[in-house]
């Protein structure tokens, strides 16, 4: 794939690699799943793109919740 | 650029206020009751959130390894009980309790870090009224920024600020992920320097509880990095004989570029283990 066309994903690693480095710090490794949402988030992104990733990323945020059961839940 | 993103969505508005607010108290709790200058009840805030989290973090990182280790089991008891998501639930829940994961922790409440930080900004914005300073009110930090709700570059003590910032935020990165590949600790290295220019805008308060923040995450990482070293952890025997394809999943930020994309999964689809990349036997954690 040519460098131009990645570059909607990189944008978004280095949207989640700023979450992780500012907010994401103050509470590290804080998620019931395997892998966790950040790193399910930099899956997704590198693997369908910026819009389908974040797409991903968004609903297991929503499913990362209080009241769900966490596991093992791969991109 | 915040402003009018905030005002696009119109709840946010009294939240933020309240939260200013609430931002105020204890500000002025530390100004005072405990007669802190302005700019040494930032960083004592900050210090206190992040004491306050310790014990916090611990146990999540404990949970966050046990949750690596376990993946394959995990994984296994998903797959038994997949037509019987109640059993599913209940097997998680007790395998949870005999492994002592905690599966309260989740990441949606964290993203309320947010409304907290655009508090402090808003609280440094408008300091002035806030708390009725005058303008001869002492809000100076170590004699070398003259006011903490200016902005950080108004004033050359800002520009020192701003390389402590880049320098902790680099560190306080390499920290968080030790086991990161060498195109994230590029990443490390950039962010700030990106960074830096968002910031730069900010009142020099802002900066301030940020800088403080990344030295309290160097500073534990020091100390956990060493009780590491101290006590090996007795899971990485477990770990390579028993369950000999987690590799791959645990390995932090483990890019999946070299692989076939898998098919395309449906959101809905996700909470379903699926078997695709499993064997990629790369020796490469740590």
């Amino acid at each position: 794939m040519s460098v131009v066309l990645r570059v909607p994903r990189y944008a978004g690693i280095g949207l989640v690699w700023a979450w992780r480095l500012t907010f994401g710090a103050l509470f590290p490794t804080s998620c019931k799943y395997e892998p966790s949402c950040s790193e399910y988030a930099l899956q997704a992104v590198r693997r369908h793109g910026l819009m389908k990733g974040a797409a991903l990323a968004g609903w297991r945020l929503l499913r990362c919740n209080p009241w769900s059961h966490g596991g093992h839940d791969p991109v | 650029m915040l402003h009018m993103l905030i005002a696009t969505i119109p709840v946010l508005g009294p939240l933020f206020g309240g939260l200013e607010n609430m931002m105020k108290h204890v500000l002025n709790f530390f100004h005072s009751s405990v007669g802190l200058t302005w700019a040494w009840s930032i960083v004592a805030t900050t210090v206190v959130v992040r004491m306050i989290l310790v014990p916090l973090t611990i146990r999540q990182l404990h949970s966050m390894q046990s949750l690596q280790q376990h993946a394959p089991e995990m994984k296994r008891i998903q797959q038994k009980y997949k037509q019987d998501k109640q059993k599913q639930n209940e097997e998680l829940m007790k395998f949870y309790r005999e492994n002592k994961i905690n599966p309260a922790a989740s990441c949606l409440p964290m993203l309320l870090q947010i409304p907290v930080f655009i508090a402090l900004y808003y609280t440094l914005k408008h300091f002035e009224t806030n708390f009725a300073v005058g303008k001869h009110a002492d809000l100076s930090f170590l004699h070398f920024i003259p006011s903490i709700s200016d902005g950080t570059t108004a004033h050359w003590g800002g520009y020192v600020l701003l390389v402590v910032y880049v320098a902790s935020q680099m560190a306080s990165g390499l920290f968080m992920a030790p086991t990161a590949q060498k195109s994230q600790r590029v990443i490390f290295m950039v962010m700030p320097l990106v960074f830096v220019f968002v910031i730069a805008k900010f009142p020099a308060g802002l900066v301030l509880y940020w800088v403080t923040t990344n030295l309290w995450t160097v500073g534990q990482g020091l100390i956990t990095r060493r009780l590491v070293q101290r006590t090996p952890a007795p899971a990485t025997e477990k770990r390579s004989s028993r369950t000999p394809a987690k590799e791959d999943e645990s390995t932090a930020g483990n890019g999946a570029s070299p692989e076939p994309t898998a098919p395309t999964p449906s959101p809905a689809a996700t909470g379903k283990p699926r078997q695709v990349r499993r064997k990629k036997s790369s020796g490469r954690r740590r």
